[in-house]
C-alpha cells in the first residue's frame, strides 16, 4: 500500500508535479503580499502580534477583540492591551514559550528536545507570574497534572516527555509544586532552575560541573565566557585540573586559562556538592552530598598541585570587580556565601539577568535582534519596567509584541 | 671528616643563618617530604666503564664498604687523564682526590670536598659546573654528572638532601620602572589609532557581532587603555603579548603592502615599533611610593632548593636539558659512554630546563654512544623509561616521546603518546619486532594530559610493561607479559620526539628524561616523581622594616615554571632568627612585583588574609601565608628579572589597591536593516496547519511525518536563514494535512461548510469535468474549493493578500488537467494541490 505521505515523498509522483505548480501559482501571492503598503491596520496588528505570541493564527473571533482593543487603546496601551489577550493562548505556552526555553536545557542549545522539568517549570512561571528573579534560587517546580501520564520521577523524565506526546495542554495542566516536595532534594539546596533534573542532566553530568556555570551564563546573562574572560582577577580559586603550562606553553594559561577560570572557578564551586549521575535508573539522577566535596572536583590534581583543592561549596563572586562590574550586581547581597541558592541569587538579581530576559523575549516574538536605536531603547524600557514591576516575564512578552505589530 | 648518615648528621646554627630542616619540620614540598620517610635503603651501584681507559687498579684495596662505593661510583670515573685524574693523581696537584695508587687514601682526600647533606653543594660539582676542567662542553652537564657519581656513592636512593640552609639575601630596594600613564592620549595615538582600532576591531569591542574580550579595540579609548595594558610589555616591547600574539601564533595578522597576503612578521615588527614608541614615551618611574613593599632580589639570589633525592641506582642515561645554549642535550648519567642527544629541526630549549619540541623536531643519540642501553637492559632483562614531559595537546596520535629503535617498524622499546593515552611497546620474545601488541592505557582514564606530567614505562620479565603516570600505575595490564630481551637489537638509536626516522611525530615540552636497567618499583616511581623536576629557589623577602623584627622574610618556592613564567609557591612568614616572635600582625592582599611594577595577572595572593603570630607561628616553621602556587609571566627574563612583594596591609603599613573603574559601555546602534518578518518555525506549522484544517496534529499519519520531518523544517524564525529543503519540508506537512482533510469527509464536510464536495471526491470524478476548463471554469464550484480554502489560510486581515490568492487558486484548479500526464486528475486531487499549495505559502509559513 502506497500511503499519501510516501507518494508525498517521492518527487516524481504527480501530486507532487502539481503542488510544484501550484506552490509556484502562490508564490505569486505571496510576493503581492510581501508588495503591499505596509500600513498595517488594527487588523493586521493583531494577526502579527497574535502569531507572533501564540505561533499559530487566531480564531476570527479572537482577531475581533484583539483589533478592537487596538482600535480602542491609545499607541501601545491598545497593542499591549491585544498582547495581553494573545498570551491567554494555550498555544503561547506550549509552542512559543516551550520553544524558547527548551534550548536552555541542553548543552547543543537545540529546541529538538523532549519537554522537560526546566522547560515546564519556566512555562509556569511565566503563566503564574512568578518573579523571574526567583529562577535561579528558588525551590520550585512544576509538574503536569494530567492523566495517564507517569510520575515525576528523580531519575527519569518520562513524565514530561509523555505530556508533550501526548499532546496535554501545559498552560491548564501545569501545577505549581516544590523540588524538595517532588525530587527530596533539601529545601536549602535548591536554585530553581539549576537544580531541576533538566538541567542536572545537561551540565551536571561528568565533567567538573563547570558546565552548569558557562551555560547559565548563556543561557541567563545572554553571553558566553569569552565575552566575560578578564586576566586581572586573583588566580588562588583556580583548581589543580587546570594546567598552567599547557603543552609546556604557560602563555596560554596566562592570556587565556585564566581569564576565564579566575572568576569561574570561585562562583562554580557553588556545585561542589551536585552531581547527574548517569547510572542511577536508566536515565541518571541528580545527587545532592551536603558536606562531601563530589570527586569531579578533585580530578587530575596533578596538572597543578599547587592549585586549588575544593574544600566546601562556598563561593565568591570576584566579578564584582574589574571589567565584569558591569554586569550590574547587586549591592545589597555579599558577594559570597554558599551553595547553588545564594549563587543563583547573585545572578539572577543583575541587571544583566534582566536585559538578558528581554531580550530574548524581544528576539523570540519580533523575530530580529534588537540592533537598531529604536530597537535598543525598546528593550532598555521594557527590561525597567521589568525589574520595576516584579519580574513578570508574560508582560515582556505583551509590551515586546506590542513593540514590533509591523506598520 | 667521617661520613655519617644523613639522619644522624647535626649542622651547627652560625649567626645570621638558620638551617632549615625543610621536609621534616617545614615540610616546603611535598617533594621533601617524601624524602624523609624513614630514607630509602643505599642501593647497590652498577659498576660503569670510562670513556678514557684508566689502568688496572693495583693498590690496596678499599678498607670499608663506604670506601668501596667511593671507587666503584665516583672515584673510577674521575681518576681517569681527561677529568680530574690529569692533575689531582698521586704526587699532583693537592687535594689528590683522584689519585689510582691507593683508594683509601683518595677518599680521605674526597670526603672535604663533599657536602653530604647537599650533594649539588659539593665543591667537585661547584668546581666543575663552574668550568673547572669540564670535559664536555657544557660545564653544567659535567656538575651533573659529578652529582650523580656523588649521589651514587651516598647511596642512590638516601635521603641526602634533607636540609636546606637559608641566608640571608642581599638588601636591595625595589628598583624603577616604566609604568602606565593615567593619561591614555599617547596609547591612542601610537597604538590605538593606528593598530588596535584597524585590525582587531573587529573582535575586540564589546559591540562587535562576535565580540571577545579583552576589549582593547573599543570604541571607547579609556576602555581599550585598561584592557590593553595586560598586552603591553613596556620594558621589553618584543615580549609584549601583542607583538607574540602576531609573531609566533599567527593571530589575525593583517596585510602590510596593498592587496598582499596577511603578513604576521610585517604586523609583528609593526606592533612592536609601535610599542616601542610608545614605551619610550614613558620615562622610568621609581617604584609607586605609596606601595607597601619588601626588598628585592632575582631568583638567583635565593638558595637552591636541593630538591629530593631521585632513585637512580641503576641509571644508563639522564638527560636534564640544563645547557640552554647550543644543539647538544647531554647525558649525565655518569654512564659512560655519554649518550648525548644532538637537536635537530626547530627543536628549542625551554626556560626553566627542558626542550620544546614542535613538529619536525626531534633529540636523537648516535647508534654506538646508545648501544649501552641495549647492553645494560638485557643484561638485567628489565629497564624503565622516565620522563617529565607536557603534550602540546592530546589530540595527536602513534607520538613517539622515547623511543629506542631502528625504523618505523623495529625497536627495542618506545614511550608514546596516542591521544589522552600513553602507550608502551617492548620488543621481547614474546613481542614482535616492532613491539606489538603494545600496552596502550584505557582511554577513558584519559591519562595523557596537556600539562607536565611524570611518565614511567617499567618492563620485568614477570608482568611485561607498566605504566606510571605521576607517580601512579595507570592500572592497565600487559597482556604479553613478561618474558625476555634477548632479541634486542643494540645497533638501534635513542631518540626522542619522533621515530628516528622522524615520523611518528611527538610535540611538547620535555624537561627530563632517564632511562634504568631495573624496573623501577612503585616506591621508587613516588620518590623520583616527589622529588619534582627542574631547579627551584627559596626566596627570602626582605619584611624586616614592615615588621619590625629583625630578619624576618616572606620565604617562597620560586622555580622558572617554563620558558614564558615563573612559579611561586607556600609563601610562609618567616625569621631566620629563632627568637623572633610576632604577634598578631595582619597581612593582607599580597602580590608579586617584578622590576619596579606589580603584574595584573597571575596574582594568587591578592586575596590573602592572615594574622600572623601563635599559634600558626613557630620559630622552626614560620607560619605558611598560603597553600596555593602562583604563576606569574616573565618579563625581562630570569638573569634580570628583579622580584618584590607589595601588601595591601603589613602590619601598621597599609596601601589600598584601587580597582581600575569600568562603565558600561551603551551597544552602538546598528543602522542595518533587518527583516521584519519571520518564519514559522516548525512547531508551529505543524499546529497552525492543524488549526486551519481542523486536521488533529495527533493524527497518526500527520504525527508519523512530522516526527520525521520536523528537523527538516525552520527550527528558527530568521528569513535569511531559510533554505529551500525546509519548504519542501514543510510543504510535504502541507500536503499530509491536505490530504487527511480532503481525504476524511467529517473533517473535509466541517473545513468547506458544505456536502457538495463529497459526491464528486468518493466518486473519483474528473478534476476537468468538476472545475471546468481554463477557457471555460466552473466559477461555483471553484468557488467551493477556494473560498474556504482562503478564508481559512490568509483570513479577513488582509483583504489585498485574500484576493490575490483567491485569484491564483482559482485560475490553478482548471489549470491542474493540462499539465502534462495530468488529464485524468481527480477533484481529489486537484482540491488537496489547490490546498497544499495554500498551505504551504507564506501565508502561513511567514508570520
Amino acid at each position: 500500500m502506497v500511503t499519501n505521505s510516501t507518494r508525498i515523498q517521492n518527487g516524481k509522483t504527480r501530486a507532487a508535479r502539481v503542488s510544484r505548480a501550484a506552490r509556484g501559482a502562490c508564490a505569486l501571492a505571496v510576493l503581492a503580499q510581501l508588495a503591499a503598503p505596509a500600513l498595517a491596520g488594527p487588523n493586521e496588528q493583531a494577526q502579527r502580534i497574535y502569531e507572533r505570541i501564540a505561533g499559530v493564527p487566531p480564531t476570527p473571533a479572537v482577531l475581533a477583540q484583539m483589533a478592537q482593543a487596538i482600535s480602542s487603546g491609545s499607541g501601545q496601551s491598545g497593542l499591549q492591551a491585544a498582547a495581553a489577550i494573545a498570551t491567554n493562548a494555550p498555544s503561547f505556552y506550549n509552542i512559543t514559550l516551550k520553544n524558547l526555553v527548551i534550548p536552555w536545557t541542553n548543552r547543543d542549545g537545540t529546541v529538538f528536545a523532549p519537554l522537560n522539568d526546566y522547560a515546564a517549570t519556566v512555562i509556569g512561571m511565566v503563566r503564574d507570574n512568578v518573579p523571574f528573579n526567583t529562577a535561579l534560587s528558588a525551590d520550585i517546580l512544576y509538574t503536569v497534572n494530567a492523566s495517564g501520564l507517569p510520575a515525576p520521577s528523580v531519575s527519569n523524565n518520562d513524565h514530561y516527555a509523555a505530556a508533550e506526546t501526548n499532546g496535554v495542554d501545559l498552560s491548564s495542566a501545569l501545577k505549581a509544586t516544590t523540588q524538595s516536595v517532588v525530587y527530596g532534594i533539601p529545601a536549602a539546596a535548591t536554585a530553581g532552575l539549576l537544580t531541576t533534573r533538566g538541567a542536572a542532566s545537561a551540565f551536571f553530568i561528568n565533567g567538573t560541573n563547570r558546565a552548569m556555570f558557562r551555560f547559565t551564563m548563556i543561557n541567563h546573562l545572554c553571553s558566553d565566557m569569552p565575552t566575560f574572560m578578564d586576566t586581572t582577577r586573583p588566580t588562588d580559586r583556580i583548581r589543580q585540573d587546570v594546567a598552567r603550562s599547557p603543552g609546556g606553553d604557560s602563555r596560554t594559561f596566562l592570556n587565556n586559562c585564566v581569564a576565564c577560570h579566575s572568576g569561574m572557578d570561585p562562583m562554580a564551586q557553588a556545585f561542589a556538592y551536585y552531581n547527574f549521575d548517569a547510572t542511577v535508573g536508566t536515565q541518571g539522577a541528580l545527587v545532592y552530598t551536603p558536606g562531601k566535596v563530589q570527586p569531579k572536583y578533585l580530578i587530575n590534581a596533578q596538572n597543578f598541585a599547587q592549585g586549588f583543592v575544593t574544600p566546601d561549596d562556598s563561593w565568591s563572586n570576584r566579578w564584582r570587580a574589574g571589567p565584569n562590574s558591569v554586569l550590574g550586581w547587586d549591592t545589597s547581597l555579599p558577594g559570597s556565601g554558599t551553595g547553588a541558592k545564594s549563587l543563583g541569587q547573585e545572578i539572577e538579581s543583575t541587571d544583566a539577568f534582566a536585559q538578558c530576559q528581554v531580550t530574548k523575549v524581544f528576539q523570540a516574538v519580533c523575530f530580529r535582534a534588537a540592533t537598531s536605536a529604536a530597537d535598543i531603547a525598546t528593550v532598555a524600557s521594557i527590561k525597567t519596567s521589568f525589574k520595576a514591576g516584579g519580574y513578570k516575564l508574560k508582560q515582556v512578552f505583551q509590551q515586546a509584541a506590542a513593540a514590533c505589530p509591523g506598520t | 671528616m667521617k661520613r655519617k648518615h644523613p639522619h644522624s648528621r647535626i649542622e651547627p646554627i652560625f649567626a645570621g643563618v638558620r638551617a632549615l630542616r625543610v621536609a621534616a619540620a617545614l615540610a616546603l614540598s611535598a617533594a621533601l617530604a617524601a624524602c624523609t620517610a624513614g630514607g630509602a635503603p643505599t642501593a647497590v651501584n652498577q659498576a660503569t666503564s670510562n670513556t678514557t681507559t684508566a689502568n688496572a687498579y693495583t693498590g690496596p684495596a678499599a678498607q670499608t664498604a663506604d670506601i668501596q662505593a667511593f671507587q666503584i661510583n665516583l672515584w673510577q670515573n674521575i681518576r681517569v687523564a681527561n677529568r680530574c685524574g690529569g692533575c689531582h693523581h698521586e704526587g699532583g696537584q693537592s687535594p689528590t682526590f683522584a689519585r689510582s695508587d691507593d683508594v683509601n687514601l683518595a677518599y680521605q682526600a674526597a670526603l672535604p670536598l663533599v657536602d653530604i647533606s647537599n650533594p649539588s653543594q659539593s665543591t667537585l660539582v661547584l668546581r666543575v659546573g663552574s668550568g673547572h676542567n669540564c670535559w664536555v662542553a657544557d660545564p653544567n652537564a659535567c656538575a651533573q654528572t659529578m652529582l650523580t657519581w656523588i649521589n651514587n656513592w651516598l647511596g642512590g636512593g638516601s635521603a641526602a638532601a634533607t636540609k636546606i640552609t637559608l641566608t640571608p639575601p642581599p638588601v636591595q630596594s625595589v628598583g624603577g620602572s616604566k609604568l602606565f600613564p593615567a593619561d591614555s592620549t599617547q596609547f591612542q595615538k601610537l597604538i590605538w589609532q593606528p593598530i588596535l582600532t584597524q585590525f582587531c576591531s573587529n573582535c575586540h569591542r564589546p559591540d562587535s557581532a562576535t565580540a571577545q574580550a579583552p576589549y582593547f579595540a573599543s570604541s571607547d579609548p579609556d576602555q581599550a587603555y585598561l584592557a590593553a595594558q595586560a598586552k603591553i610589555n613596556l620594558s621589553v616591547p618584543a615580549q609584549s603579548r601583542f607583538v607574540e600574539r602576531l609573531q609566533s601564533e599567527s593571530h589575525h595578522c593583517w596585510a602590510t603592502t596593498t592587496g598582499g597576503p596577511p603578513d604576521c612578521p610585517g604586523s609583528a615588527a609593526i606592533m612592536q615599533a609601535a610599542i616601542t614608541a610608545y614605551a619610550n614615551t614613558i620615562p622610568t618611574t621609581q617604584v609607586d611610593p605609596s606601595l607597601v613593599v619588601s626588598k628585592a632580589l632575582s631568583l638567583e639570589q635565593g638558595t637552591i632548593a636541593a630538591g629530593g633525592s631521585r632513585f637512580e641506582a641503576n641509571i644508563v642515561a639522564k638527560y636534564m636539558f640544563e645547557t640552554g645554549t647550543g644543539n647538544t642535550a647531554y647525558d649525565t648519567s655518569g654512564v659512560s659512554p655519554a649518550a648525548d642527544l644532538t637537536l635537530y629541526g626547530p627543536v628549542t630549549w625551554a626556560g626553566g630546563w627542558g626542550i620544546n619540541v614542535p613538529m619536525g623536531g626531534k633529540a636523537q643519540a648516535s647508534t654506538s654512544a646508545s648501544q649501552k642501553i641495549a647492553q645494560m637492559i638485557q643484561a638485567t632483562g628489565e629497564y624503565s623509561i622516565e620522563v617529565w614531559a607536557a603534550p602540546a595537546d592530546v589530540t595527536q596520535t602513534e607520538a613517539y616521546i622515547l623511543s629506542y629503535s631502528g625504523s618505523d617498524k623495529t625497536r627495542d622499546m618506545t614511550l608514546a603518546q596516542h591521544m589522552q593515552q600513553y602507550e608502551g611497546m617492548t620488543r621481547s620474545t614474546v613481542t614482535d619486532s616492532n613491539g606489538s601488541p603494545p600496552l596502550l592505557t584505557a582511554a577513558a582514564n584519559m591519562n595523557a594530559q596537556a600539562a607536565l606530567q611524570h611518565i614511567v614505562l617499567t618492563y620485568d620479565p614477570i608482568n611485561g610493561q607498566k605504566l606510571y603516570v605521576n607517580g601512579v600505575f595507570t592500572g592497565d595490564v600487559d597482556a604479553s607479559k613478561g618474558a625476555a630481551l634477548s632479541n634486542w637489537d643494540s645497533t638501534f638509536a635513542l631518540v626522542l620526539g619522533s621515530e628516528v626516522t622522524g615520523k611518528e611525530q611527538w610535540t611538547g615540552l620535555i624537561k627530563f628524561a632517564a632511562i634504568h636497567s631495573r624496573a623501577l618499583t612503585p616506591a621508587q616511581i613516588q620518590q623520583n616523581f616527589a622529588a619534582g623536576v627542574g631547579q627551584s629557589y627559596y626566596l627570602l623577602f626582605d619584611v624586616s622594616s614592615l615588621s619590625g623584627i629583625a630578619q624576618t622574610y616572606i620565604l617562597m618556592q620560586a622555580s622558572q615554571y617554563d620558558t614564558y613564567s615563573y612559579l611561586f609557591n607556600k609563601p610562609t612568614f618567616f625569621s631566620l632568627d629563632p627568637k623572633a616572635a610576632p604577634s598578631n600582625l595582619v597581612i593582607k592582599g599580597m602580590r608579586i612585583g617584578m622590576n619596579g611594577s606589580v603584574p595584573t595577572v597571575g596574582q594568587s595572593y591578592a586575596t590573602l588574609s592572615a594574622t600572623v603570630g601563635p599559634p600558626g607561628y613557630s620559630a622552626a616553621n614560620g607560619q605558611l601565608l598560603s597553600g596555593v602556587g602562583a604563576v606569574v609571566g616573565v618579563d625581562a627574563g630570569m638573569a634580570s628579572d628583579m622580584f618584590f612583594i607589595s601588601f595591601d596591609q603589613f602590619g601598621s603599613h597599609q596601601h589600598v589597591f584601587v580597582e581600575p573603574t569600568y562603565t558600561l559601555q551603551p551597544p552602538v546602534p546598528s543602522t542595518t536593516p533587518q527583516p521584519d518578518l519571520g518564519v514559522a518555525t516548525y512547531e508551529r506549522l505543524y499546529h497552525t496547519m492543524s488549526s486551519i484544517t481542523g486536521v488533529p496534529f495527533t493524527n497518526p499519519t500527520i504525527a508519523a511525518l512530522y516526527n520525521t520531518e520536523q528537523q527538516s523544517m525552520p527550527a528558527g524564525p530568521l528569513l535569511n536563514a531559510f533554505v529551500s529543503s525546509e519548504q519542501t519540508a514543510l510543504s510535504q506537512l502541507a500536503q499530509a494535512y491536505c490530504a487527511q482533510l480532503v481525504g476524511t469527509q467529517s473533517y473535509r464536510d466541517a473545513f468547506f461548510k458544505t456536502t457538495a464536495l463529497d459526491s464528486p471526491i468518493s466518486s473519483n470524478a474528473m478534476a476537468s469535468a468538476f472545475f471546468g476548463t481554463t477557457s471555460s471554469p466552473n466559477s461555483a464550484n471553484i468557488t467551493l474549493a477556494v473560498t474556504p480554502l482562503v478564508s481559512a489560510t490568509v483570513g479577513t486581515a488582509n483583504p489585498q493578500t485574500a484576493t490575490a490568492m483567491t485569484t491564483e487558486l482559482s485560475h490553478l484548479l482548471p489549470l491542474i488537467p493540462t499539465l502534462p500526464g495530468e488529464a485524468s486528475t481527480t477533484v481529489s486531487r486537484a482540491v488537496q494541490a489547490a490546498c497544499t499549495a495554500a498551505l504551504g505559502s507564506g501565508a502561513i509559513t511567514l508570520q
